[in-house]
């Protein structure tokens, strides 16, 4: 096998195992689904042509860093913060729970934009707070600090909504 | 320092599994473009190829064979007797041809080229003049 066939190998691997928190996360950036999508395939479209992903040291964190670097650049492109996009799926939910899917998004959707990169970093990056630092250029505490703002008011605004749904239906 | 609480709404979180984005088109595209092509295009390119040949080498045989008649035609006009054609005439002429197409080739035409002694007519000109009264 040559060099170029394992190089694309290796980005087709790091794509199926990694492409799905990616996209999450260019969504819960950018807003637009459409978009993280386009930035995604761009990244790696990229990282095809130059090879670049198989010299870094920590492959995941840097295609996350790839990622925001590309919806950052495309969101000054279009000189817009585009709000969040609420009529696409993001999560394949458990149990067929569309409602809690649905509440989840919207609850993402409320936290201020740092929080909500942290959160998704996290939970579905599985990135440490330590990577997650580097990422944003913040220190390791104020990562850990924002995550945990961000998961109490994202449980406190799920279970708002859950609570609220449950009274309308008595 | 996260509370148990925390850890048991991150499981929750966790169970809601992103979807999983659109394939990029060129990771598979460019994959199978760097592997060799399959055993059957290979073969459709030979057998292409020697079609080709086969076409070409029977255009090529085919010129030769009309030149050849041709030729063959150029040598037999240097020999077309000039008295009449008999029997005897023909089988030596025959005799001589380089072919045998080439010698029915010659005969054939040589009724046409050939000058009628004087006084005398072509049937098929007296014919074509005649008219008909019905």
């Amino acid at each position: 096998m040559g060099r170029t066939d394992r190089n694309a190998a290796d980005i087709e691997t790091l794509y199926r195992q990694h492409g799905a928190a990616l996209l999450l996360f260019a969504s819960a950036i950018s807003g637009d689904r459409g978009r993280a999508q386009d930035a995604v395939h761009q990244v790696f479209l990229k990282a095809i042509e130059s090879g670049s992903v198989s010299q870094a040291i920590n492959k995941k964190a840097y295609l996350f860093v790839c990622v925001r670097n590309a919806v950052l650049n495309d969101a000054k492109v279009q000189g817009r913060n585009m709000p969040l996009d609420v009529d696409s799926a993001w999560f394949s939910p458990p149990d067929r729970d569309y409602a809690g899917e649905q509440n989840l998004r919207r609850a993402l959707g409320e936290l201020p934009d740092h929080q909500r990169e942290v959160i998704v970093l996290h939970v579905w990056g599985e990135l440490t707070f330590s990577e997650i630092a580097d990422l944003l250029g913040v220190s390791s505490n104020t990562a850990a600090s924002r995550y945990r703002y961000a998961l109490a008011k994202l449980r406190g605004s799920m279970l708002a909504k859950e609570n609220s749904c449950a009274d309308s239906r008595r | 320092m996260q509370t148990p609480d925390d850890e048991q709404f991150e499981a929750y979180l966790k169970r809601f599994h992103p979807i999983a984005p659109e394939p990029v088109p060129t990771l598979s595209v460019g994959h199978s473009s760097r592997r060799s092509p399959p055993l059957g295009i290979w073969l459709a390119a030979v057998a292409a190829i020697l079609v080709t040949g086969a076409v070409i080498l029977h255009i090529r045989s085919s010129r030769i064979v009309v030149s050849n008649t041709a030729s063959d035609a150029a040598v037999a006009e240097r020999h077309v007797p000039s008295e009449p054609l008999t029997m005897r005439s023909a089988n030596a002429w025959l005799a001589t041809a380089p072919s045998f197409k080439a010698a029915v080739d010659d005969l054939a035409f040589r009724s046409q080229t050939s000058p009628l002694p004087q006084g005398k007519q072509s049937a098929v000109a007296v014919l074509s003049k005649e008219k008909i009264k019905l």
